[in-house]
């Protein structure tokens, strides 16, 4: 078998003495597409950022193609940039352009020529559909657009591994079809993807396998098709009765 | 859309019971560690730290407490006893009266306790449960109040004029408590209850105002037949002193310029060009120049801008002083507290009908102060802090004083306790106002934030 | 009452036609301020006739006759009022000079110990900015002055530092340096290092984004601005002498010398706003969400670079306006020292030549249109600033 992109193996993580994740076990292969959902409270931003190491994990080992953070903050910088993390908040930087977001750490971490990284990230921009908005400041575009910004510039660094954190939360409802249509794009060229969201067309459409989480656990996992169908526990079942 | 075709049962989740955090996380050790040494630079920043707070400590602790004297009967004594070591607090304690009363007479300082009294008495109701007029009460607390003390501070002789404005403050402090009791006893206020009972309970309005007349009458009167019996020795302001003067000047600056500074800067906001270039120059002006400058400027030019012959009060040119330089800064702030309501608002307003007095009054304001109370009290906290400054052109606040302790022939040359002392007490109020203004700060900010 | 307008409806309609209203309102208030206005200066006219005062500015012409303990531009018993007025405006803008200087660093660092994660610092910054921001500045000055500087040793027994500076109840001083012949060429190799500087960095600007290698242009710049002036310098022979003060009987003579007064303003005045500043600061970093840290670190940026790049652009949109204005305070809030005696423009001017000459208007006036004009041309840059920000914002 060969080494699964993500490895979670007995992770935990407290916030004082509350216990956040509760010894997450799981596996994900190369190309791999999985969404996270779960109740809110249950653990499962706090896992995926985990996996980039935005929060530290206090128990257990985190391995990316099969190489453990806690070797020295140079090796985990290394282990982090394999992936790249869209979050809900879209987080883009307001003072720069659309176009500097994207070119920013091309230039400024992976050294490139800024006429490259320029060309890299136009690129990028038409694979989201906006290249046209390149020279305006984020705060000027709808949210849909800030997000597919956001999807880009994760994309420019060439990450082997997409994590989204409820991208799309915290859009109008007019505006997640143009995210959603955007990340279908991207799960159709083999990107490893791990997307926490309550979006279960998109689960649907997407995945190969969702997980469930509550309580700092997974409760359970499976295809899509099973998953919906045929939930195997009480506290899944209520959650989808909830949600759909 | 359950899933209705499972043939089998579900299973049951059972969370599993939270494992306890690794102890270096947690309890007094995990603290220290997460807090003081996370890392080598943090572990020597706070080996710094603590030396340098025990230094301090230590210091200010010995000098004030362990090696002080408490007793004695000059300076020269205390000096004999511990040196320079330790604190010479008797040359504070037999000032304490002049740092908080100033020169004010002995024997009439009970005068200024009960107004201190009054002021307490007067905003009591606004503590208290099942209060509803609130609003009327701190008010008056704030705008009618005065004219009582007034009296009570200066006494003298008392022109007719003047006797019947502190008769009227007495009869509005008489209807703040019988409010204050009516309400907390039946939930409506003093009058509304008064008009009931004598003239029934749906009366016709010519007899509820008549009734509403009477009561107010009959309280006038009461008031005044209890003023004109007082008698008070007149205090002139030249004796007035200490934290009491401190309090008088700031009292006032911030009474005056609340009004003041809403009018102004209504006047900067409105349309009518001439209006606003006025309020823009006034405050503009009084904002750019230095306090001291305008003190100097009213304790120089005051005598010269009034009639031949009238003698302006020293107090009086630093209040008026004070006043004029704290309504610029507090126009400012009301400005600012105006442009923070939403434009709709004002349409709302227009929409149904209000003139500008009234969407102003009724709707902008009350919502706009709301948002402005921790500035409001940011302003006054500096204001507490700058009269200090009428220390400069020779009135004798609570500074003036607490350095006149070293000219005393007794005390020569005392200087750092009650300059201690004094810090002591202006820090008090200061951080008591600046917590209470950032608790409301919370307090309103999280009914607000997103 | 409301009610009995609203029942008039014709008086309403004349009332409620805003442009009569308006003309109404403003000619009130005009007739109100100028009435005021000729009330007050009539009575002025009056009194000063009576006084045999006069409001002419002819008395800046006329000498002074008094002297001036400290003054910043050469100033000699004698001298016109003209130049007393110069003397107090040099002396208070050095004062707010070198107090803004070490007002911004102590607030600075301050205000970064606020926001510290080691919980000891961030509460020792946090008390050291709530006891000294909650008293009054006066007495902060007055306490350094009659507290500290005045109780220094006498000169004879002075805090000496290595023998170039001593601190004593006189005042503080240092060694001042004297420029020799051939001084002029040290001053055009730091000219010279400063334009290969810019250059130098622009250069690295312009490599980096042709070939995205980053090159350290900025400490390189700063290591050419000491390195070359410092070459040359004592390549031609160290052409500079320094005028070491020394103690001649009771006192120090030679070196720069500035007395007690100043050093207790300058302590107090950047002491009091580093507490502000600190605030400022801290307020400024705390604006920038924390999402933007997190974002810079997914991608992979280094901390110190998210500071530089990511984090301080946008604090410093928030930290600037408020500065400003802290600077401005700070200016206007030196002229406490009348209270220690140290000739400013108040102290000097609207003090001294005031009680002197007697000239109370045109003193008066001059002295307000001095910091008028300050803080107008301050607050119109600051405005200058915020348009600019408004643009590349939206």
């Amino acid at each position: 078998m060969t080494t699964p992109a993500i490895e979670l193996v007995g992770v935990s993580k407290w916030y004082g003495g509350f216990q956040a994740l509760k010894e997450i076990n799981l596996s994900i292969a190369e190309r791999e597409r999985v969404v996270v959902c779960g109740p809110s409270g249950s653990g499962k931003s706090t896992m995926i950022r985990c996996v980039n190491q935005l929060e530290r994990h206090q128990r257990g080992d985190i391995r990316i193609h099969g190489r453990a953070f806690g070797g020295g903050a140079r090796d985990d910088e290394a282990i982090r940039r394999e992936t790249g993390m869209v979050f809900q908040s879209f987080n883009l930087f307001p003072h720069m352009t659309v176009l500097e977001n994207c070119t920013f750490a091309l230039t400024w971490v992976k050294q490139m020529p800024e006429a490259e990284a320029k060309r890299i990230a136009m690129s990028h921009l038409e694979r989201v559909r906006i290249p046209e908005q390149a020279a305006k400041y984020p705060l000027q575009l709808s949210g849909g657009q800030q997000q597919r910004v956001a999807i880009a510039r994760a994309l420019c660094m060439q990450p082997r591994i997409m994590l989204f954190d409820e991208p799309t939360s915290a859009l109008d409802p007019e505006m997640i079809k143009e995210v959603l249509d955007v990340m279908v794009e991207l799960a159709g060229t083999g990107m490893t993807m791990v997307v926490v969201t309550h979006e279960m067309g998109f689960a649907r459409q997407v995945a190969d396998r969702v997980v469930f989480m509550d309580q700092g656990e997974v409760v359970e996992q499976a295809p899509p098709e099973e998953f919906f169908a045929n939930p195997r526990y009480d506290r899944t079942r209520m959650f989808l009765s909830q949600i759909l | 859309m359950a899933p209705d075709h499972t043939p089998a049962p579900p299973l049951v989740f059972t969370p599993r019971p939270s494992a306890p955090p690794p102890p270096s996380t947690v309890g007094v050790m995990g603290w220290l560690r997460a807090n003081l040494f996370s890392s080598v630079p943090n572990a020597i920043l706070t080996v710094l730290g603590a030396y340098i707070l025990y230094v301090f400590l230590e210091a200010i602790i010995s000098w004030a407490l362990v090696n002080a004297v408490w007793e004695a009967p000059n300076r020269r004594a205390c000096l004999d006893a511990v040196g320079r070591s330790g604190a010479c607090w008797p040359g504070v304690i037999a000032w304490l009266p002049n740092l908080i009363y100033g020169l004010y007479p002995k024997d009439q300082v009970w005068r200024i306790d009960l107004g201190a009294l009054l002021l307490v008495l007067w905003a009591l109701p606004l503590f208290l449960p099942r209060v509803k007029s609130k609003v009327a009460i701190g008010l008056t607390a704030v705008l009618v109040y005065p004219f009582l003390v007034s009296y009570l501070f200066l006494g003298g002789e008392k022109g007719w004029l003047w006797m019947g404005l502190v008769a009227g403050s007495l009869a509005t402090f008489f209807w703040v408590w019988l409010t204050a009791i009516c309400e907390m006893r039946t939930g409506q206020g003093f009058i509304p209850l008064l008009v009931r009972t004598l003239a029934g309970p749906d009366p016709i309005p010519e007899r509820a105002r008549l009734v509403r007349q009477l009561a107010w009458a009959a309280l006038f009167v009461t008031a005044l037949v209890i003023v004109s019996r007082w008698q008070l020795v007149e205090v002139p302001t030249r004796l007035w002193g200490g934290l009491f003067l401190t309090m008088v000047i700031s009292g006032i600056g911030i009474t005056f310029s609340l009004p003041a500074g809403v009018l102004l800067a209504l006047g900067r906001r409105s349309s009518m060009p001439l209006i606003r270039g006025f309020c823009v120059a006034f405050i503009e002006l009084f904002r750019s120049v230095p306090l001291i400058t305008i003190l100097f400027m009213f304790n120089t030019m005051l005598p010269l801008f009034l009639p031949v012959g009238v003698e302006v009060d020293r107090l009086l040119r630093a209040i008026v002083a004070v006043c004029l330089f704290a309504a610029a800064y507090m126009a400012e702030i009301v400005r600012g507290g105006l442009q923070a309501i939403p434009k709709g608002q004002y349409e709302a307003a227009a929409a149904m009908g209000l003139g500008y007095w009234q969407s102003t009054t009724l709707i902008i304001l009350p919502q706009a102060l709301k948002i402005m109370i921790p500035a409001i009290v940011g302003n006054f906290i500096g204001l507490f802090k700058d009269t200090t400054l009428v220390s400069i052109i020779g009135l004798f606040d609570m500074l003036s004083m607490a350095r006149a302790v070293g000219e005393d022939t007794r005390w020569l040359g005392l200087f750092i306790e009650p300059f201690f002392f004094i810090t002591m007490i202006y820090f008090v109020f200061c951080f008591a106002m600046s917590q209470y203004s950032m608790n409301l700060e919370r307090r309103l900010g999280g009914g607000q934030r997103r | 009452m409301s009610s009995s307008t609203s029942t008039a409806p014709p008086r309403a309609s004349f009332l409620n036609d805003a442009g009569v209203r308006a003309f109404v309102y403003q000619a009130a208030v005009f007739l109100a301020v100028t009435g005021l206005l000729y009330y007050l200066v009539s009575n002025t006219i009056t009194n000063m006739s009576q006084r045999n005062m006069s409001a002419g500015f002819d008395f800046l012409d006329v000498s002074a006759g008094f002297n001036i303990a400290f003054t910043l531009i050469p100033y000699r018993e004698g001298d016109s009022y003209l130049r007393v007025f110069q003397v107090g405006i040099a002396n208070t803008l050095l004062v707010a000079v070198i107090g803004i200087v070490f007002a911004t660093v102590i607030g600075l660092i301050v205000g970064l110990a606020r926001l510290s994660t080691n919980w000891l610092i961030a509460t020792l910054a946090r008390w050291y900015i709530e006891v000294l921001r909650n008293t009054p500045l006066l007495l902060q000055i007055i306490a350094w002055y009659f507290g500290v500087f005045n109780l220094l040793p006498r000169p004879r027994e002075s805090m000496d530092w290595g023998g170039l500076f001593f601190l004593n109840n006189r005042g503080f001083y240092m060694p001042g340096p004297v420029p020799q012949e051939g001084f002029g060429w040290t001053l055009a190799a730091l000219l010279v290092a400063i334009l290969g500087a810019v250059m130098l960095v622009m250069w690295s600007n312009r490599r980096r984004r042709a070939t995205g290698r980053i090159f350290p242009g900025g400490m390189a710049a700063t290591a050419l601005i000491i390195l070359l002036p410092l070459a040359v310098f004592y390549g031609s022979g160290a052409p500079l002498t320094w005028d070491w003060p020394a103690l001649r009987g009771f006192n120090f003579v030679g070196g720069i010398s500035v007395p007690p007064a100043f050093c207790a303003l300058v302590v107090a005045l950047s002491i009091y706003t580093s507490c502000f500043i600190a605030e400022i600061v801290r307020a400024g970093i705390q604006s920038v969400a924390h999402g933007q840290t997190e974002a810079a670190r997914a991608l992979g940026v280094k901390p110190s670079r998210t500071m530089r790049f990511i984090i301080l652009p946008q604090a410093m949109r928030v930290i600037i306006p408020p500065l400003i204005s802290q600077y401005l305070n700070l200016t206007k809030n030196s002229s406490l020292a009348i209270a220690i005696g140290f000739p400013d423009l108040v102290s000097v001017w609207m003090n001294t030549s005031l009680n002197q000459s007697g000239r109370a208007i045109p003193i008066v006036a001059m002295t307000m249109a001095f910091y008028c004009v300050v803080s107008l041309a301050v607050s119109g840059l600051l405005n200058l600033y915020n348009r600019r920000m408004q643009l590349t914002e939206r």
